[in-house]
């Protein structure tokens, strides 16, 4: 996964568990940034009666370093708070929910927004309303307008924080099946028939946070960059989690109350970084951990252990792969300080020396008309690992990159094997898609509509 | 994050104040110096939170509202470490 369930502590803190970070100019309002952070991962669509919703006791921020110093230049930082309007009833609903503030809609949620700039906090917007869950048809009848009127404007910015179907895709039971990717499991170690994926992510929803920003108020110069070559035309972004320091068990309450500071619990910039990068041993001190600090884990990007694996497990088929082992120059550049001018003719996101792990988006790169889900690698430099879109195949692109596509880039003399250039888990994604215009994810799935999946023991 | 400079003055303050906050006076068995402890017009007035992470160091974490005071007082320490050993 992106970052579903990605470290030990984390899966079991899903309330807190950061999914998937975004950051893309917005195709639509191309004088905008689109920020999205996703949380609270595989909520089954029919998970009541207590269904899914964001932590009151979580702080949940997005960052953005725009001055090459890995640090946090911006945050918003979002808190919420939930309501009980009948205290007599367990039922999330007494009724159809007709409108975000309908009265039948026991447990409505609110947040506000604060922006942290230089040290300083100021609230620039409270008690905006999430839309409820997508309980079911009689419930929910009519989603869409629900969403829509959860989409916020403050200022000339627009925000969302609710349920959306979940865009990423991934075929976690095969890949996670000893490295198996069931296009070419017939070349696997232990071979089987070649197959179509299988997206797991399919019929799951998240919780997302949806941040539409004008590109001036998150550029280093508060300017709307034009120029790709320049440095200030690049930010760093993340997202992260923090619970207080102390929790205590409140008896009386029958829940946990909180004391002491913030601390980070969860963050999450490219994808899959902490997922297959990170030992599982070191997982929940990266969670801990800042961008800035992330020299310390560069030693598992130079020499990921992913690499070593694919030839082990796809005999014969990487063996320029397996004869490599200079220092991955090209993923630490994808991956830890953006990508110098003169790798890529045209393109840069170099946010400096400091490795750290952010999606970096270089502002001036407008969107593009027709988006290659390959990003970068398939020549469209608007998507990954420029940013990231949505809709950006980021289990195939960095498939194909940490099995050598990208190693040429800095180093001319290796030849990638050629199934560097294929490599796919097969998936794509069979969720509520993208649309056009903000929140740009997809309504989540209902609890009354999505049938239960099939298992099987052999 | 801690602040400093609530902890110089509750290091300043030592026992008086954390007493006070935690109630250390019944915990500690009621000793003579426990008793005699007063509340400062700056006391918490919420709940508080004290974690002694090292028993060897004198240095006690209060925890209260979104802050962290970190305060190196050794009869602190003490007189905490004794409660929870039931003294």
């Amino acid at each position: 996964m992106s970052s579903h369930r990605e470290a030990p502590e984390m899966a079991k803190d899903p309330v807190a568990d950061s999914t998937d970070v975004y950051a893309f100019v917005s195709p639509d309002r191309p004088s905008t940034v689109t920020l999205i952070a996703n949380y609270i991962p595989f909520q089954a669509p029919d998970g009541g009666p207590n269904f899914y919703e964001f932590g009151h006791d979580v702080a949940y921020d997005i960052h953005i370093s725009n001055r090459g110093k890995a640090e946090a230049d911006i945050t918003y930082r979002f808190r919420f708070h939930t309501e009980i309007r009948d205290p007599k009833t367990f039922l999330y609903n007494t009724g159809p929910i007709t409108s975000i503030h309908d009265k039948a809609w026991n447990r409505p949620q609110f947040y506000s927004v604060t922006r942290i700039k230089n040290g300083r906090s100021k609230v620039i917007a409270h008690h905006l309303a999430c839309p409820p869950v997508n309980v079911g048809k009689r419930s929910t009848p009519d989603y869409a307008a629900l969403a829509k009127q959860a989409v916020h404007k403050v200022g000339r910015r627009r925000v969302f924080a609710g349920q959306r179907a979940d865009a990423f895709h991934v075929d976690l039971g095969s890949v996670f099946d000893l490295g198996a990717l069931r296009p070419v499991q017939n070349l696997h170690l232990i071979p089987m028939a070649a197959d179509a994926g299988r997206n797991s992510l399919q019929a799951f929803n998240v919780h997302s946070i949806v941040l539409q920003v004008p590109i001036s108020e998150v550029s280093r110069k508060g300017d709307v960059p034009s120029d790709p070559a320049k440095a200030s035309s690049v930010i760093g972004v993340w997202a992260s989690a923090s619970r207080r320091k102390s929790r205590m068990f409140d008896k009386s309450e029958g829940r946990y109350v909180g004391h002491g500071p913030w601390e980070q619990v969860s963050r999450l910039g490219n994808p899959l970084f902490n997922e297959v990068i990170t030992p599982m041993s070191r997982k929940d001190e990266w969670n801990a951990s800042h961008p800035k600090g992330d020299a310390d884990f560069a030693k598992y990007v130079d020499h990921p252990e992913l690499a070593r694996l694919l030839p082990v497990l796809y005999p014969g088929v990487f063996p320029h792969l397996a004869a490599y082992h200079k220092k991955r120059a090209d993923l630490n550049a994808v991956l830890l300080t953006g990508i110098p001018s003169g790798v890529v003719p045209g393109f840069q996101n170099f946010t400096g020396a400091v490795e750290s792990d952010m999606l970096r988006l270089n502002l001036a790169i407008p969107p593009t008309g027709s988006p290659n889900s390959l990003g970068l690698l398939g020549g469209d430099a608007a998507g990954f690992p420029n940013g990231r879109r949505i809709d950006d195949d980021v289990v195939a692109i960095e498939l194909r990159a940490v099995a050598g596509l990208t190693i040429p880039l800095v180093d001319p003399s290796f030849t990638p094997d050629g199934a560097a250039g294929v490599l796919t888990d097969g998936t794509t994604d069979t969720n509520g898609g993208t649309t056009k215009t903000f929140p740009y994810l997809g309504n989540p799935g209902g609890g009354f509509q999505t049938e239960p999946g099939t298992t099987a023991v052999a | 994050m801690s602040d400093t400079s609530r902890r110089k003055l509750l290091a300043a303050g030592g026992a008086s104040v954390a007493a006070g906050t935690v109630g250390l006076a019944g915990l500690a068995g009621g000793s003579a110096q426990a008793a005699e402890a007063r509340r400062s017009p700056t006391s918490a007035k919420e709940s508080v939170v004290a974690y002694v992470r090292d028993h060897r160091s004198h240095e006690v974490r209060l925890m209260v509202r979104e802050r962290e005071v970190v305060v190196h007082d050794r009869d602190l320490a003490t007189r905490i470490l004794n409660a929870a050993g039931g003294r």
